[in-house]
């Protein structure tokens, strides 16, 4: 595993047209790195993702990415209702890797199918999508950023709505991600679960932090990314105040 | 000739061994498969709104050709573009934009037809030929803009296809994955005004929903996977025209208006069975 970052952002500001609602971010992730993207809802996630993602140019600053950076949405932001199944939703995953008169051949179906092994769903395949669990269909999502063959993945809070059981699948299979070279960028409110993964990006409408949880998840960062509104649990535990938790479709632009 | 007919006659029963009956039934096996293969993409994509508009929106454009002793083709064409053009316009807006919008152009367009066909033109006699066809009237030029629209649509279907799902399914994640650019969705508004404009000497400006959106949503509730249901609504649409067509003969009803109640009630059958088998097998678990 090499220690070239497959990305690189530095000295980014980015928003929507107005003032930057994302200022003064730098970082890098390289292969193997589970990084947690911490804060309040307004403090950023959204936009560093889109920005990431090339929806939005930087206003100033660089940013160095590999050509196909995967997403994973939350679940709820798909059509339930729709007529696929989970290979269905696998298979849009080729839109990028096949020239757009291109229909994905049988190889393309073997690539589904293997991602969809590689979640564990491989008996869920022909399922409609709508009928999966929450956790399944978190998966099969996972599976369709994989067919897309991209080294660094985007979760948008993948554990919103999770039971415990599912929480341990997704925590497993997000280890072996990020083992077989890839980096991930996941949001998340929980601040424990980013203690066991390599490194934690603090944001409030500004980078508060970036480094080893070790390091960055201290009483000050944590203050300074949230507001002073955090509870405080025996046990150095850090716990959010629930309306933090609450989760509203957040467009963080609108909060800034 | 004569020995032709007779054989037809003796195999075929009445009406069907009647040659404008024949050509309606080609007619409409050719709308099938442009319309059956569209509708499952309206119904998916939420575009029944817009595909009942953009039907309408030709009216004006007929009446306009009617008047002034132009291609009624060319007419409803050009004003159910300038609809495509101006609703994908505003599509990107927000939901209840593009609703007012449709709603205001679906208004707009009858209004407008209805005017220049009463105080312009005074052409009141063709005004409920244009607004609910006249499918024993067919002919050949219809069967070509027919079959055209219905390669159009099998060709770029099977193209666009899985663009249009993905983007349907998640539009923000389908940018993600690489469906960026805005022109396979305009190709589908514009195939569903090709379509209705296709379906207007048949069944009419005001039904064209008829064929474009009834049988897709009533299928619906039966499939769940893309492709049969695509199958199935082309079936449909053919069982419901020709069923239509037989009923309007009988009953010397307009045939346009007779496959729209026919597809109507087919659709309120299916619903109603669907939601019977549903609270029974409820039930059932309940007891259980």
């Amino acid at each position: 595993m090499s220690d070239a970052p497959l990305l690189a952002v530095d000295g980014l500001c980015a928003g929507y047209g107005g003032p930057p609602v994302l200022r003064d971010v730098s970082f890098g992730a390289t292969a193997g790195q589970r990084i947690a993207v911490l804060g309040p809802n307004g403090g950023g996630k959204t936009t560093l993702f889109r920005t990431l993602l090339g929806e939005l140019r930087p206003a100033t600053g660089t940013l160095t990415r590999p050509a196909r950076i995967g997403v994973v949405p939350q679940t709820e932001r798909s059509r339930l209702d729709f007529p696929v199944s989970a290979l269905d939703v696998a298979l849009m995953g080729t839109l990028s890797t096949l020239p757009w008169w291109r229909r994905p051949g049988r190889a393309d179906r073997k690539r589904a199918r293997a991602a969809l092994a590689d979640v564990g769903l491989a008996d869920r395949a022909d399922r409609t999508f709508g009928d999966l669990s929450g956790g399944q269909r978190q998966r099969v999502l996972v599976a369709r950023a994989l067919v897309q063959d991209a080294p660094v993945l985007l979760l948008d809070e993948p554990y919103v709505g999770l039971d415990t059981p599912s929480v341990a699948l997704l925590d497993e299979l997000l280890a072996r991600l990020a083992a077989q070279g890839r980096a991930l960028l996941i949001a998340t409110h929980d601040v424990d679960q980013a203690r066991g993964w390599e490194r934690v990006l603090c944001l409030n409408r500004r980078q508060v932090a970036f480094g080893a949880p070790a390091d960055v998840l201290t009483r000050e960062t944590l203050e300074a990314t949230y507001g002073a509104e955090i509870v405080e649990l025996p046990g150095e535990r850090c716990v959010l105040p629930p309306h933090h938790h609450e989760h509203g479709h957040d467009h963080d632009h609108g909060a800034a | 000739m004569r020995l032709v007919l007779a054989y037809t006659g003796a195999l075929v029963p009445a009406p069907f061994d009647l040659p404008f009956v024949q050509r309606a039934v080609v007619e409409i096996a050719l709308l099938a498969v442009g319309s059956g293969i569209l509708g499952t993409w309206i119904v998916l994509r939420g575009l029944s709104f817009y595909a009942h508009a953009v039907g309408t929106a030709a009216f004006p454009g007929l009446v306009l050709a009617d008047g002034l002793g132009f291609s009624p083709l060319l007419g409803a064409l050009a004003t159910a573009g300038i609809v495509a053009i101006g609703v994908a316009a505003i599509a990107n807006r927000g939901r209840a934009e593009y609703d007012s919008a449709t709603a205001l152009v679906l208004v707009g367009a009858l209004a407008a037809g209805v005017i220049l066909a009463s105080d312009v033109f005074h052409s009141q006699g063709s005004v409920e030929r244009l607004l609910f066809g006249s499918l024993l009237l067919i002919d050949g030029t219809d069967q070509v803009v027919a079959a055209a629209v219905g390669v159009a649509v099998l060709a770029t279907g099977a193209v666009l296809g899985r663009r249009w799902l993905a983007s349907g399914f998640d539009r923000d994640s389908a940018r993600a994955l690489g469906a960026r650019s805005p022109l396979p969705d305009l190709l589908l508004l514009a195939l569903v005004a090709a379509s209705a404009v296709a379906a207007l000497d048949a069944i009419g400006a005001l039904l064209s929903t008829a064929l474009l959106v009834v049988p897709a949503a009533t299928t619906r509730l039966l499939v769940d996977r893309l492709r049969t249901w695509q199958l199935a609504t082309v079936a449909l649409v053919i069982a419901e025209g020709i069923a239509g067509l037989w009923l309007s003969v009988q009953t010397n009803a307009p045939p346009g208006a007779t496959i729209a109640v026919v597809g109507g009630v087919v659709f309120a059958l299916v619903a109603l069975g669907r939601a019977g088998r549903t609270r029974l097998v409820a039930a059932r678990g309940a007891v259980a």
